[in-house]
């Protein structure tokens, strides 16, 4: 992973508040969305279970349900935003 | 997006996706043989009803149920008692934030009844006039409390509070009282106050929409069955069979492997039958009773007690230059929740400006509750709503500086690459062409008469992806079944049978597409978000593959080479060049037959969590002609512009767009929940509470764009809600045009409209 673009990972509302203090922008190697967030839960244990239930993720802006096996290029933009449910 | 590209030039290879064979659930809809949650009657089975509350809100003193268990040929009586309570918490997504101590007041009342028909009591009975005669016998003392219906009042310092505790979520500090506000989000990109100020222009407007059902023709109806081992299973109407197993287990504190739920057709559900009112009721009376249970909603309970939409107050200000660029917007969007928190107003927000690059926005949302039935999903729940508003300023703004409102639109269209209110950028093109397509159309430039008026509008919706699972097995005669746990709203099973077919490279009629109980098939997320041609469909076409993978092995058994010396082609086995050796191409028929030899049946599953979903963008026009002397508004054209990715099965798509539309102009003109001062519904009917019917309508043309995404095999999107985004603003605009009046508040019915053209007189 050494000299690969940490990901930009954004968190779009105050749901991760209560984890976070408030900061929603982090800079994370990862080379899969599993890597995202066990890196999110080991600076704020509990988040990543947020990040797995509460969660849609956008990947370079493409949506996902967050899945472990997403991966990631260097440099990508993640955002996780509030869960969207359709009718 | 060298992919998109890719899959275009694949079109010209498809067999089967992009045309319409014939329906595989056509025949038994029109016999009347298709088995609805209605249909379903086992030997031995109860009658079960509903006792549900004449007041909008109240508090329950006592509830006596004595006298009916008594009465002859009552075999179970059941109240909120009979259900474990359950934990506070919002469990799960946000924008649906589960919560179970709410989901299990609603289905059944504790300590208060929250809004006119909710449920408090229930019996199973062994006749329809003896399970009527013992509700009548339930004794329920209430103290009636003062209620509230409308949003802003719900919103008001002295309104009357359905819950006590209820604090306000989303805003810091905490609230230090309570409200009926249950939560406020806020979105924002840029800065709005520079935007503004290089506006030229800016238009802001207060907008409400009223409260509307989905309207599904098929009622709410199950069955369920509770065996003495404590295992169970429900036959019902759902858009999702593994949602109604979960919620069930849950209301009931039973492990999910001992509740099997099947599913029937379903005749409509819109969003609205994503969650449970009956079947946790059907099981605890089978439960308590010992006998089968059926349960079924009259149509007067689907208006009372079943979700409609949110209706909302909204205030929308745009700002634009004189040359027609969007530099700012703002919007605050008030929902009703109903009974328990839960709208969709998140989604309001994150769509309201979503088809737009807007360098400067903001959205604010209330999710509020009130003495109505609690809101459920309907057709890109949220998104109609603020697009209402959205695009009745955008066509407001669009006459003031004298641009056509497509070319307004097209100024300010989303891209590749443009942000969005929620932070990432769009990943995918398709609005720009809904928009260039009717600024094509020959219809767009024809000449109005008098008191016509033409009017457009765009939409935007996420789409959906997600757990889906399918199986195929290829029968010995070379019939191949395709079973999934999508249920099918919208023609899933010819879709699935389609690619199927394609990626087999057999015929359509050799496929069959089955919608399998939760006991058969994979878990598969609800038929909902329009989802299921892209996850699903995904999902189909992966267990095809696999399928072929086996095919291509047992060829390779049968000739004695290597499997890699196989490959699949139109549908036969053939060696992959000529030093595998000559062979005649084995059909799938040829190796079906030999599958006892060459191990076993031919079968093949796969599950998968879908992403990469694609939104739907859909812009319309209509033209209307509004009646000077009554106000009524009849709708003369309609042309619906979608971008459907790729269409599998060209007249479902057409279908759904359709649908959609129809939907969003009975929501523009008629529909909309009446409540008298007590707060009881008073058009709980389909006489008084007003759907289009065939005779209101023109022909809805349909034009599907295909913008393919390169994440589904067959580039697909989803096609199924949209459409019902534009046509409230696109109608507003319309009327506007014809009678110079802006109407804001919906529905647009012959008395307002009237008022419209007599205040302007």
């Amino acid at each position: 992973m050494s000299g690969a673009a940490p990901a930009k990972v954004v968190f779009t509302t105050g749901f991760a508040r209560r984890y976070t203090g408030g900061e929603r922008e982090f800079a994370v190697t990862a080379t899969s969305l599993r890597g995202v967030i066990k890196e999110m839960d080991r600076l704020f244990p509990g988040l990543g279970a947020t990040l797995e239930e509460e969660t849609t993720v956008a990947i370079d802006g493409a949506l996902h349900e967050v899945g472990y096996f997403q991966a990631l290029r260097p440099g990508a933009e993640v955002f996780f935003i509030p869960r969207i449910e359709g009718g | 997006m060298d992919d998109q590209v890719n899959v275009t030039a694949a079109r010209k290879a498809f067999k089967w996706v992009g045309t319409r064979p014939v329906r595989p659930d056509g025949v038994p809809k029109v016999t009347g043989r298709a088995m609805y949650g209605a249909d379903m009657h086992m030997p031995g089975a109860l009658v079960g009803k509903v006792l549900r509350s004449p007041h909008a809100h109240a508090r329950v003193l006592s509830i006596d149920t004595s006298r009916a268990a008594a009465l002859p040929g009552v075999r179970a009586v059941i109240t909120a008692a009979d259900f474990p309570e359950q934990t506070f918490e919002y469990i799960g997504p946000e924008r649906v934030a589960v919560n179970f101590w709410h989901v299990t007041r609603n289905i059944m009342a504790r300590e208060k009844v929250l809004y006119e028909g909710h449920a408090v009591a229930a019996v199973a009975a062994t006749s329809d006039s003896v399970a009527a005669a013992a509700l009548a016998l339930i004794d329920v003392q209430y103290e009636v409390l003062p209620h509230v219906i409308d949003v802003d009042a719900a919103m008001a310092e002295d309104a009357p509070l359905l819950f006590d505790d209820m604090i306000t979520r989303g805003v810091e500090p905490a609230p230090s009282r309570p409200s009926n506000i249950s939560k406020r989000l806020e979105f924002k990109i840029g800065d709005l106050d520079a935007g503004f100020a290089a506006a030229d222009e800016i238009i802001e407007h207060e907008f409400k929409t009223a409260t509307v059902h989905q309207a599904y023709i098929e009622p709410h109806a199950c069955s369920a069955r509770f065996e003495a081992d404590g295992q169970g299973e429900v036959w019902s109407s759902s858009q999702g069979h593994f949602t109604v197993r979960a919620l069930t287990a849950k209301l009931l504190n039973m492990p999910v492997g001992d509740l099997r739920v099947h599913p029937a057709e379903i005749g409509g559900g819109f969003g609205g039958k994503t969650v449970v009112y009956l079947e946790p009721v059907a099981a605890m009376l089978s439960k308590k009773s010992g006998f089968p249970v059926r349960l079924a909603m009259s149509r007067e309970e689907v208006f009372r007690a079943s979700g409609p939409t949110s209706g909302s107050s909204m205030w929308v200000k745009i700002g634009v230059t004189k040359d027609g660029k969007i530099t700012a917007a703002d919007g605050v969007f008030k929902f009703q929740a109903g009974a328990f928190p839960g709208s969709p107003v998140m989604n309001a927000c994150l769509c309201a400006f979503a088809p737009y690059d807007i360098a400067n926005a903001r959205t604010v949302g209330y999710d509020v509750v009130c003495n109505r039935p609690k809101a459920a999903a309907y057709r890109a729940p949220g998104s109609p709503i603020s697009a209402f508003a959205v695009e009745s300023v955008l066509d407001m703004l669009a006459k003031k500086i004298g641009m056509d409102p497509l070319e307004l639109r097209l100024k300010n269209a989303c891209r590749i690459g443009t942000p969005t209110i929620f932070g990432p950028k769009h990943a995918h093109n398709g609005y720009a062409e809904t928009l260039q397509v009717l600024l094509d159309h020959p219809a767009y430039k024809t000449k109005l008469g008098p008191n016509q008026g033409r009017g457009v509008a765009s939409g935007y919706w996420f789409n959906g992806g997600g757990e889906s699972s399918a199986t195929m097995q290829v029968n010995a005669d070379g019939t191949v079944l395709v079973a999934t746990g999508s249920p099918d709203i919208g023609g899933s099973r010819a879709s699935m049978a389609i690619m199927a077919a394609e990626t087999l490279g057999v015929d359509y009629n050799q496929v069959r597409a089955i919608v399998a109980d939760t006991g058969s098939v994979g878990y598969t997320h609800v038929t909902g978000g329009s989802r299921v041609t892209f996850a699903t469909g995904t999902a189909v076409v992966d267990a095809t593959k696999t399928v072929i993978k086996d095919l291509c092995r047992r060829a390779a058994m049968i000739w004695d080479v290597d499997p890699e010396g196989v490959v699949w082609e139109d549908g036969y086995a053939k060696p992959a060049g000529s030093n595998v050796g000559e062979f005649k191409p084995l059909s799938l028929k040829e190796i079906a037959a030999k599958a006892a030899q060459t191990g076993g049946p031919i079968t093949a599953s796969a599950s998968l969590t879908a992403g990469g979903q694609a939104p739907g963008f859909s812009t319309q026009f209509c033209d209307v002609e509004v009646d000077p002397e009554t106000g009524k508004v009849t709708i003369l054209r309609y042309v619906a512009a979608q971008d459907v990715g790729r269409a599998i099965h060209p007249a479902y798509v057409e279908g759904q767009i359709q649908g959609g539309v129809v939907q969003g102009i009975g929501w523009a003109l008629n529909e909309e929940y009446i409540y008298n001062s007590k707060g009881q519904l008073d058009n709980p009917g389909f006489l008084d509470y007003r759907c289009p019917v065939a005779s209101d309508l023109p022909m809805i043309e349909a034009v599907l764009v295909e913008v393919p995404n390169p994440a589904h095999p067959y580039g697909a999107k989803g096609v199924g809600e949209v459409n019902i985004c534009p046509p409230m603003a696109a109608i507003a605009n319309a009327i506007e045009n014809a009678i110079g009046r802006r109407l804001t508040e919906l529905p647009m019915s012959p008395p307002k409209v009237l008022a419209a053209i007599e205040a302007g007189a």
